[in-house]
C-alpha cells in the first residue's frame, strides 16, 4: 500500500465512506431545511435568525458545511481525475475547489457566530 | 451544484445579517431570474439527491440485474421529475 505523502486520505476506501457518510448527513439536512419551509406558514427575518439561533442548529449547520466540503472535494476529485487529463490543470481546479470548500465553512461558521 | 452554492451561501448569510438584508434577499427572489436560479440549483439538488439514494441502495446488493437496475432508474427520473415541477410550482405559484 503506497502511502502518498501529499495527500491527508489513506486510501480509495476513506473515500468510498467519506463520501456516503457526508451524503447522509447532507441528505439529512436537505430534508429538514425542506419540511422547515413547507411547515412554516410564512418565513420572517424573526422566524429565520430564530432557527439559526439555537444552539442545535448552528452545530447541524456547520456539520452540513463540513459534510458539503468533505464531499464535495471527494466528489469533484473523481471527476477532474475523469475528464481534466492535464495534471497542471487538474491541480489548479483542484486546488480552486479546495480554496472555495473551505472558504464555505469559514462563511459560514462567522455567519452563525453572529446570529 | 458546488458553484451554485455561491448564490446559496450568499443568499443565506445576508438573509440572517440584518432586517435589510434579509429584506434585500427577499427582494432579489421576486425577480424571474432569481427563480429559475433557484429552481435549476434545487431540481438539480433533487436529481443528485435521489440518485444518491439510489446508489446507495445498490451499494447494499438491490436492484443489480439489468432489469431491475432499468426500473428503479425510471422510478427514479419520473420521482425527479415530479419533484422538480412541484418545486416550480411552489417558487412562482
Amino acid at each position: 500500500m503506497v502511502l502518498n505523502q501529499a495527500s491527508l486520505k489513506r486510501d480509495g476506501v476513506q473515500d468510498y465512506v467519506s463520501i456516503r457518510a457526508t451524503a447522509t448527513v447532507l441528505g439529512l439536512y436537505v430534508l429538514f431545511i425542506l419540511g422547515f419551509f413547507l411547515v412554516t406558514p410564512e418565513v420572517t427575518y424573526e422566524v429565520w435568525t430564530g432557527l439559526f439561533s439555537q444552539l442545535w442548529m448552528k452545530i447541524f449547520t456547520l456539520l452540513a458545511l463540513l459534510a458539503v466540503a468533505i464531499h464535495a472535494r471527494i466528489g469533484l476529485w473523481q471527476v477532474v481525475t475523469d475528464y481534466i487529463k492535464c495534471s497542471r490543470l487538474r491541480a489548479v481546479v483542484q486546488f480552486l475547489v479546495s480554496v472555495v470548500a473551505f472558504s464555505y465553512v469559514a462563511v459560514g461558521l462567522f455567519v452563525l457566530w453572529g446570529v | 451544484m458546488f458553484i451554485a452554492l455561491i448564490l446559496v451561501v450568499w443568499a443565506w448569510a445576508v438573509s440572517l445579517s440584518s432586517p435589510e438584508g434579509f429584506e434585500l434577499v427577499k427582494s432579489v427572489m421576486t425577480s424571474h431570474f432569481a427563480k429559475f436560479l433557484a429552481w435549476g440549483t434545487i431540481t438539480v439538488l433533487l436529481y443528485h439527491l435521489i440518485g444518491g439514494i439510489r446508489h446507495m441502495i445498490m451499494d447494499l446488493g438491490y436492484w443489480e440485474e439489468l432489469s431491475s437496475g432499468n426500473t428503479s432508474a425510471r422510478v427514479a427520473i419520473g420521482l425527479w421529475v415530479v419533484l422538480a415541477v412541484l418545486a416550480g410550482g411552489w417558487l412562482w405559484f
